[in-house]
């Protein structure tokens, strides 16, 4: 069995995506941001804290963004609130930003760790498009009636936007490829029920193969070029045809959220693809989720999915943000399950 | 002279606009909107008819049995017509009787949410003065003395912002804020709510238009 995932599955292997967490414990975690090496010594610690050999970095959605709209001259305050009320015009070249740069030395530092898998992240297309447009449900759902681009500007808008994330996306991964990354993270947590009507895909699929497949198709074939695993992040709330649909991608591994059956969604999954994740981690700094009932979230979760006989890897439905104040409970609650018994 | 519509024409024309309300149909709702204010009918009754779809909205979206996007599709409808409508009320001296600001607590670009309670409360007929994302809570007590607030509805979508609903709820009770409290957003729980002193909870945007309800009737 040469398929890690597989491997670490069939041990019963835990591990969450608390790179977050071990940040803010820093002095000056935004510093650390932009110096690769001390990133990548963050993501080796979180690692070694957490025991796990999955290297995964720092999950941070913003940076995409900013790197397109830097390279289109929007000034860096208006950046996180800017939205196209039109049509963007094509770009030619989307420099690296430093964040970006820091990334991927922060990569390179992993790689030189042999005990760990130097693994990238980036956004997904459609999730992207999200950030790009102030309403991009309404014109998903027209788009979804039949409407074109030709016929509704907010149509043409999203789509010009999808057009724009992509390649930028693409040489991202390439650049942590280059880096040294032998994982890809890819993280579509947009592609679900609030921009997709459920009502709708019932009719027809169209809108959601055009609009979300279609780009991650084309980072798994990059990915499979380059001999880097697909790691398909997604925590929203999805359809069965959504993860049927995930499925077909062939991903290493599916990460999906704590709204989602995962005994169930095994069914609709290629028995090699490993499924991640799904402990509501999003909610680990409430004290009214106790650890208490985490742990026995946790057994309950690895025994069904035994039962289901499907790979999986027990981790958090996402990245578990450092919450000032609430960091002893949000770790009392990961040490929770990665130490409950296997019923 | 003006002429008013027979009963029956009127109810068929309010009836077409609740409908498509309903179906999240603007121009027919555009359509029918003006076609109800060219016939004299009472702009009160319009808006009625407005909110009848909207609250229809409402229930099937607590009901699983519609969507956000169909919520939207239908909102957009809504406020088509309220452009039309909204001049002629307030030309009849008309108000809603309550006003809610609302907006995403400080450090919090996430809006879906937010949008969301506004058009559903805007559709239940509550006066919403809606301050975007990333809104300090100075502002929000500002807004809220300006405009004389009923209610303020805070929303935020991650786990590392919504300790600043804390402060802002703490703001509102030492500036004495007469306003309500109703917070909501994905990491947002009851035991949260109470324990930073907000009035209420809801955990989606068609339970806040009961919570609305509930906290100024």
């Amino acid at each position: 069995m040469d398929n890690l995932y597989l491997k670490l599955a069939s041990k019963g292997h835990r591990a969450p995506i608390a790179t977050d967490l071990v940040l803010h414990e820093r002095p000056d975690p935004e510093a650390v941001l932009l110096d690769g090496g001390r990133l990548g010594e963050v993501v080796i610690e979180t690692a070694d804290r957490f025991g796990t050999p999955l290297a995964i970095p720092l999950m941070d959605l913003r940076v995409e963004k900013e790197a397109l709209l830097s390279a289109m001259g929007i000034a860096a305050a208006s950046i996180p609130g800017y939205h196209f009320e039109e049509p963007p015009p094509p770009i030619d070249d989307v420099a690296p930003t430093p964040r970006m740069e820091a990334t991927c030395e922060g990569i390179a530092r992993v790689a030189d760790v042999p005990a760990l898998l130097p693994m990238g992240m980036c956004i997904g297309p459609f999730s992207l498009m999200t950030k790009l447009v102030s309403d991009p449900i309404t014109p998903v759902y027209m788009a979804g009636t039949g409407a074109t681009a030709e016929e509704d500007e907010d149509v043409d808008t999203l789509e010009k936007c999808l057009q724009l994330g992509l390649p930028l996306i693409l040489q991202y991964i390439e650049a942590q490829v280059d880096a040294g990354a032998r994982a890809m993270i890819v993280c579509e947590p947009a592609a679900n029920m609030v921009y997709f009507s459920p009502n709708q895909l019932a009719e027809s699929f169209g809108i959601f193969d055009r609009y979300v497949m279609d780009g991650l198709r084309q980072i798994r074939d990059l990915l499979a070029r380059r001999g880097v695993d697909f790691i398909l992040h997604d925590c929203g709330e999805l359809t069965d045809g959504m993860v049927r649909r995930f499925g077909e991608l062939h991903p290493a591994m599916l990460s999906l959220g704590s709204s989602r059956v995962l005994w169930e969604d095994a069914a609709l999954l290629p028995k090699d693809v490993v499924l991640y994740g799904n402990l509501p981690s999003k909610r680990f700094f409430a004290k009214d989720l106790s650890t208490a009932q985490v742990e026995a979230a946790a057994c309950d979760l690895l025994g069904r999915m035994q039962a289901a006989d499907h790979p999986f890897v027990l981790g958090s439905e996402c990245d578990i943000l450092s919450v000032s104040g609430s960091e002893a409970e949000i770790t009392s609650k990961i040490e929770a399950f990665l130490h409950a018994k296997n019923s | 002279m003006r002429t008013v519509k027979a009963p029956n024409d009127m109810s068929e024309i309010l009836n077409t606009l609740t409908e498509s309300i309903k179906a999240g149909k603007r121009k027919d709702a555009k359509a029918a909107t003006e076609q109800a204010l060219s016939e004299n009918i009472d702009p009160q009754q319009i808006l009625a008819a407005l909110t009848m779809g909207m609250d229809d909205v409402g229930r099937r979206f607590k009901a699983n049995e519609i969507f956000v996007p169909e919520v939207l599709v239908a909102a957009r409808s809504m406020k088509s017509s309220m452009e039309l409508l909204e001049p002629v009320l307030a030309e009849s001296g008309y108000t809603p009787d309550h006003t809610v600001i609302i907006g995403t607590v400080e450090g919090d670009l996430h809006d879906i949410g937010k949008n969301l309670v506004a058009m559903m409360l805007k559709g239940a007929n509550f006066s919403v003065v809606d301050l975007g994302t990333n809104v300090g809570a100075q502002a929000f007590v500002e807004a809220a003395q300006t405009h004389k607030a009923s209610l303020i509805g805070l929303s935020a979508l991650l786990t590392t912002t919504m300790t600043a609903m804390r402060e802002a709820v703490a703001l509102f009770r030492e500036q004495g804020l007469a306003a309500k409290v109703m917070i909501g957003g994905a990491p947002i729980t009851e035991q949260f709510a109470q324990d930073i002193g907000a009035d209420g909870y809801a955990t989606d945007a068609a339970s806040s238009v009961d919570l609305a309800r509930s906290l100024v009737a």
